[in-house]
Parts: C-alpha cells; sequence; structure tokens
C-alpha cells in the first residue's frame, strides 16, 4: 500500500464531503419516508376503499422491487416524462418513496397492535375520537413500532450506497474514487466498510438507548 | 413402614435474592399421593421441580429411593455435583406432568408417547409404538393417536402428557399444577386419569390447588407457606378443626370453589 | 418493447433467480455454521462468529460485492465475476440467516425442552429430535422473507458486471433509449419472482404447521 501521507491528507476534506452528503440524504430521506409512510398508513387505516387499495398496490410494488431498478426508473426514466433530476434530489425521492412504503407496513402494523380494550376503554371514559387518538392511540402505537423504525432507518443508511451507481457523491462513490486514483481499491473499500459498520454500530447503541428511555411506558401488550 | 421414596433434607433455594424454599424436610412414601397444596408463591412449583431436578437446589439434599439426585453434601456443607450420567440414572426412575403440558407440536400423540422409548430407550419403531398406543388406549385416546397436540382439547392434550411419562415405566409421578391451565369442564377427564392411577399404588407427588381433589386422593397432605412446610399430615389431620390459622385463611378463599367436601 | 427485448429479459431473470437460489442456499449452510458458532464455550470460535454477523449486517452489500470483487483477485484468487458474486451474496445472508437460526432456537419454548429432559432424552438427541424441527420452523417465515430479500438485493451484483436482469435492461437501455419501459418490465420481472416465493413460502409454512387450521 502507498503511503504518501501528505496526498491522503489532501483528500479528507473530500471524504468528510462525502460522509455529509451521505448523512444529509439519509436523514433527509428518513425523514421524508416516515411523513410519508405515515399519511400512507392513515389513508389506507382511515380512509375510503379504493384509495386503501390504491396505496396497497404502491405498497406491494416498491416492497417487491429492487431499489436500484427503482433509482434508475426514476433517474434515467424520469426525464422522458419531463421529470429531470440531478442525482441527490433524484437519491433523496428515492429513498422516502422507497422507504415510505416500508414504513407505511411498519405503522400499519402498528395501528393493529394497540389492544382494542385500550382504546374501549378510553371511550368509556368519554374521550373524543380526536381525543383517543392523539393521548392513546398514538403514543403507544409509537412505542410499539420504535424499534422496527430504528431497524428500518439503519436498512435505509444501507440503502444510501447504492445511491452511488447514479453518481450521487456520497460514501461509497467517493471513497471507492479515491481509491481508484491511488491504486489502492482493497484498501479503500476496508475503508468504507469500516465507516458504514462504525455509523451502523452507532445507530443501532443509540436506538437502543431511546428504546431503553422509552421502555420506561412498558406496558402489559408489549 | 417401608423405604421412602423420596427423602428431601434441608432443602433451600433462592432465586436472585428471595428465598423461595427454607431448609425443608419431607419424605415421600412409596405407593401413596402426596397433594403439596398452599397460596401462590409459597415455593409448591418449585419444590416439585427441585425433585424433578429441573432446578437445582442451594442447600439440601434429595434422594431418590436412597439413591442421591444432583448433588450430595457433607456434613460441613460441601455440595458435590454428580456427573450427568448419575443424574440420568437417579431421574428415569422419575416421571414429570407439567401445567402447559409441553407435548411436541412437530408429532402426534402417538410420537409424542413413543419417542422417549424410541430414541432414548432405544426400542424398536414397533416395539415403541405398540407400548405407546397400549398406554393411549388406557387413558382413552387411542382412536386420537394420529392427531397432533393443535388438534386435541387441552384435557386430552394433558392426557397424552401423562401417557408420554407413564409409558417410560416411572416409580414415582410428579404433577405441577396439572389442572391449572383446563377449562373447569375438561379438569374431570384428567382428574380422573390422576384417581385411577392413585388406585393403583403409583406413588405420586401432586402440586395442586384442587384442594377437594386433593384431600380425597391424597394419604398425606402438606401445606407450604412462604416456602416453609407448615404441615405434612394426613388429611384428617390437616383439615380437622380447629386448624392452623394460615391454613384456615387459605382454605377461605377457596370455600367458594366447592372445597366443601373437605373432612 | 419487441418479443426479442422481452425474450432476453426473461433469461436474464432466469440467471438472476440461479444467482439468488445458489446463494441462498450456500448462505443457510454458512449461517448454520456461524449460529452454531455463536453459541460455542470458546471464546476464540464465538467471537469471530459474532464479528462475522455484525460485519455483514453492518455493512452495505454492494460494498460487500465491491469488496469481494476485489479482494480476491488482490489474493491472487481469480474467479468469474459471477463466483465473486455469488460469494458476496453468500456471506451475506449468512449472517442474517445466523440471526434468524439463533432467533428460532431461542423461540423455542423452554417447557418442550423441559420435557424431553425428563423423558430422558440425552443433549444431543434433544437438539436433533425437538429443538431443530421447532427451530427450522419458527424460522421458516424469516427464511423466506430473506430469500426476497437476496432476489432484490441481487440487483447489484450488476455493479460487478455480472449479467442478470438488472445489468441487462442496463444493457439494452444504451442501444435502445427506453428505460421506462426496459426497468419497468425489469420491476415487474422481480415482482413477479418474488410473488411467487411468498406463495411458495405461505404453502411450505402450511405444509409444516402439524395440524394447526
Amino acid at each position: 500500500m502507498r503511503f504518501d501521507y501528505a496526498l491522503v491528507a489532501s483528500k479528507i476534506p473530500e471524504i468528510f464531503h462525502a460522509l455529509g452528503v451521505t448523512l444529509f440524504v439519509w436523514i433527509v430521506g428518513l425523514v421524508g419516508a416516515t411523513m410519508l409512510g405515515f399519511l400512507v398508513a392513515v389513508a389506507r387505516r382511515f380512509g375510503p376503499r379504493w384509495l386503501d387499495l390504491a396505496l396497497g398496490a404502491y405498497v406491494e410494488l416498491f416492497r417487491g422491487t429492487p431499489f436500484l431498478i427503482q433509482l434508475f426508473l426514476l433517474y434515467f426514466g424520469g426525464p422522458y416524462v419531463g421529470l429531470s433530476l440531478d442525482p441527490i434530489p433524484a437519491g433523496l425521492l428515492g429513498l422516502s418513496v422507497y422507504g415510505a412504503a416500508y414504513f407505511s407496513e411498519i405503522f400499519r402494523a402498528g395501528f393493529e397492535a394497540v389492544p382494542s380494550g385500550h382504546v374501549e376503554a378510553g371511550e368509556c371514559v368519554g374521550l373524543t375520537r380526536a381525543q383517543i387518538v392523539r393521548r392513546i392511540l398514538l403514543p403507544e402505537m409509537t412505542m410499539l413500532v420504535f424499534p422496527a423504525c430504528v431497524n428500518m432507518a439503519v436498512v435505509l443508511l444501507k440503502e444510501t450506497a447504492v445511491m452511488s451507481v447514479i453518481t450521487v457523491p456520497e460514501l461509497t462513490l467517493t471513497i471507492s474514487a479515491i481509491g481508484t486514483e491511488f491504486y489502492a481499491f482493497v484498501e479503500s473499500l476496508f475503508l468504507l466498510a469500516l465507516f458504514y459498520w462504525g455509523l451502523v454500530e452507532i445507530c443501532g447503541w443509540l436506538g437502543r438507548l431511546a428504546e431503553a428511555r422509552l421502555s420506561r411506558f412498558r406496558f402489559a401488550a408489549a | 413402614m417401608s423405604e421412602p421414596a423420596i427423602v428431601v433434607r434441608r432443602l433451600s433455594k433462592r432465586f436472585g435474592q428471595t428465598e423461595v424454599l427454607h431448609d425443608i424436610d419431607l419424605d415421600v412414601a412409596p405407593g401413596e399421593a402426596t397433594c403439596v397444596i398452599g397460596p401462590s408463591g409459597s415455593g409448591k412449583s418449585t419444590l416439585l421441580r427441585c425433585m424433578a431436578f429441573l432446578e437445582e437446589a442451594n442447600s439440601g439434599t434429595i434422594d431418590v429411593y436412597g439413591k442421591p439426585l444432583g448433588f450430595t453434601e457433607e456434613a460441613s456443607g460441601k455440595r458435590t455435583r454428580l456427573p450427568a450420567a448419575r443424574i440420568r440414572e437417579v431421574r428415569s426412575q422419575i416421571g414429570m406432568v407439567f401445567q402447559q403440558f409441553n407435548l411436541w407440536p412437530h408429532m402426534t400423540a402417538l410420537g409424542n408417547v413413543s419417542e422417549a422409548l424410541k430414541t432414548a430407550r432405544r426400542l424398536s419403531s414397533a416395539e415403541s409404538e405398540e407400548r405407546a398406543m397400549a398406554q393411549l388406549r388406557k387413558i382413552g385416546l387411542e382412536n386420537r393417536a394420529g392427531h397432533y397436540p393443535t388438534q386435541l382439547s387441552g384435557g386430552q392434550q394433558q392426557r397424552v402428557a401423562i401417557a408420554r411419562a407413564l409409558a417410560l415405566e416411572p416409580k414415582i409421578m410428579l404433577f405441577d399444577e396439572a389442572t391449572a391451565s383446563l377449562d373447569p369442564e375438561l379438569t374431570g377427564e384428567v382428574l380422573n386419569v390422576m384417581r385411577a392411577l392413585a388406585d393403583d399404588g403409583m406413588t405420586m407427588v401432586i402440586v395442586t390447588h384442587e384442594i377437594g381433589f386433593a384431600a380425597s386422593i391424597g394419604k398425606k397432605i402438606v401445606f407450604l407457606d412462604k416456602g416453609r412446610v407448615l404441615i405434612a399430615s394426613p388429611p384428617q389431620e390437616v383439615f380437622r378443626k380447629p386448624r392452623h390459622p394460615r391454613i384456615d385463611q387459605f382454605l377461605d378463599t377457596y370455600l367458594d370453589r366447592g372445597a366443601a367436601m373437605l373432612i | 418493447m419487441t418479443l426479442i427485448t422481452f425474450a432476453l429479459l426473461l433469461k436474464a431473470a432466469c440467471y438472476t433467480v440461479a444467482i439468488s437460489g445458489v446463494s441462498i442456499v450456500i448462505g443457510f449452510l454458512i449461517g448454520m455454521g456461524v449460529a452454531a458458532a455463536r453459541l460455542s464455550t470458546s471464546r476464540w470460535i464465538a467471537i469471530p462468529a459474532h464479528a462475522f454477523v455484525s460485519f455483514f449486517r453492518g455493512v452495505p452489500l454492494l460494498v460487500q460485492l465491491l469488496l469481494i470483487y476485489n479482494l480476491l483477485p488482490f489474493l491472487g484468487i481469480n474467479v468469474p465475476s459471477v463466483v465473486a458474486a455469488v460469494v458476496g451474496l453468500s456471506l451475506c445472508t449468512a449472517a442474517y440467516q445466523a440471526e434468524n437460526l439463533r432467533g428460532g432456537f431461542a423461540s423455542v419454548p423452554r417447557g418442550l425442552i423441559e420435557a424431553a429432559d425428563m423423558t430422558g432424552l440425552s443433549p444431543f438427541q434433544q437438539l436433533v429430535r425437538i429443538r431443530a424441527p421447532i427451530a427450522f420452523r419458527l424460522t421458516l417465515p424469516s427464511l423466506v422473507n430473506e430469500a426476497i430479500l437476496i432476489l432484490k438485493a441481487s440487483s447489484l451484483v450488476s455493479v460487478v458486471g455480472v449479467i442478470e436482469l438488472t445489468r441487462m435492461a442496463q444493457d439494452l437501455d444504451t442501444s435502445l433509449y427506453k428505460p421506462i419501459q426496459l426497468y419497468a418490465t425489469a420491476g415487474f420481472l422481480y415482482f413477479l419472482i418474488n410473488r411467487c416465493l411468498a406463495f411458495a413460502g405461505a404453502s411450505a409454512e402450511r405444509r409444516f404447521s402439524w395440524g394447526r387450521a
């Protein structure tokens, strides 16, 4: 391995920028996916039947096809229907729509997991529908789905690597390009792997921490 | 008096910081049913499980027909764990029936009963199945032999579980709240099987909430309270008034459950 | 879309299925080994197994594939890219399957094992006759799920130059300039195969439900 420290040091800003892009796309995509997924879950549960079926088809399609294909469709196929996106916006949109399909299923399961007895108890003490949703259904649902959401967040973090194929300047693209430049493919890829491994471990640790804090409200059904 | 089947001496068991059994001394006589009753949390199941070596006591000894089970303890208090083979040997004289039945879901009733004969006792398939069928016939479930546990009612499952234990011809049968998980109308069929066993002279240790049943079938009633044996005597002595105040208190909660058949 | 184009995509889909299938099977075998290793009392075996699972679940598959694709020649092992791809996929799925198996074995109700203890079955007999069959049944849904995930993940091997469905669509796009048609069709084929897998999985689950409705 050729180690010209000055040369490597000159690349550090680039790596940090790439890390920034990865985190940016991940977090914004995650937020988008969570919000969109939540809307879809709510629409499916409380909306008209035709909407449930239509959104159901969306969810099935986006969970049943590879993320890469979805990205290709959006990035390469988009211009043909007037949607010309740069790599980063395309990656963001792709990740959000892809993640939303999974999150909607997580939330859907969460709604169903809240014991109907708890909702009925709310009705019996005279809470309005809105109050029940706000004070009982949503808080309980949040605690039930939290672990699954943390898992999904980690999945999406790893999926950001796929965006390198549509030239989003995130970690994978940047570090493997540096590797090519220095003729050190394997070393750079190991570094890349360690980067992600570290990120995922930190994420998991934070998630477990948050879960522990939330489980103060542990209740019988969970 | 013949040699006791099980001899428990100075048995103590702790779960973490909680002392569940304190210095238990108990003799189980052969050929009769010994019923262990008491409030929830008194340590009845733990005591039974120690006899089956499903829990390991912290101190004290259990001897089955004179042979130590699990540990030997010297006067100094030093405990020595016996080798696994010896434990298995002593244990093979004991059969256990669990509250949750614990039938293996991927085997039929016949499969459950014959499994240990085939695998552990190394009998031929044909021999194992023949013996298993004989056991099933005894409890009246021979026409359910090919059914899986999920296709059987709770009472039927428990009876198959009893047959499974009996197939190995144990000298002692332990029952850990065998009817506690059953709907009331199904407990009868299981209790009848247990009564028939007792009538046949099987040595049984029964942990149960069915006080009336315990009083009618048990030759000795052991009342356990907070990990100690309050009294271990024939039913007449245990239930005759004036009773120990704790037993009075305990029985009060059961009077609604038709325990009026008490002596 | 012409018939020839569709036929090419279909053929490529077969490669996808083949690559995925082989990877799942090899991955399952490795996964069993890793799961067993993690339970080992020897730290020398358990800790590397732990690290293996942590690494292959913590690093994106794309990076794993690139790494193995470049690492093998670096170590002097020259194999066709397909082989490198299958190695990468297998190792990745092995880590997940090891986790699934661990969960499956942990979920076998304790009482069933106690009953086996009381009827005199030795630990080995218990493993083979009681724990393994029940654990396998408990693991089956996640196994099916994993198969579906691998099928989708196999699209990434296109990046290391393996001809399968995604790569075929890409190649056709460079000459036909019909990305929407091509990628939509490819996506649909993936979807169809996944549906079949899910159906097969449901059938298998029914077959092993032992009398449950």
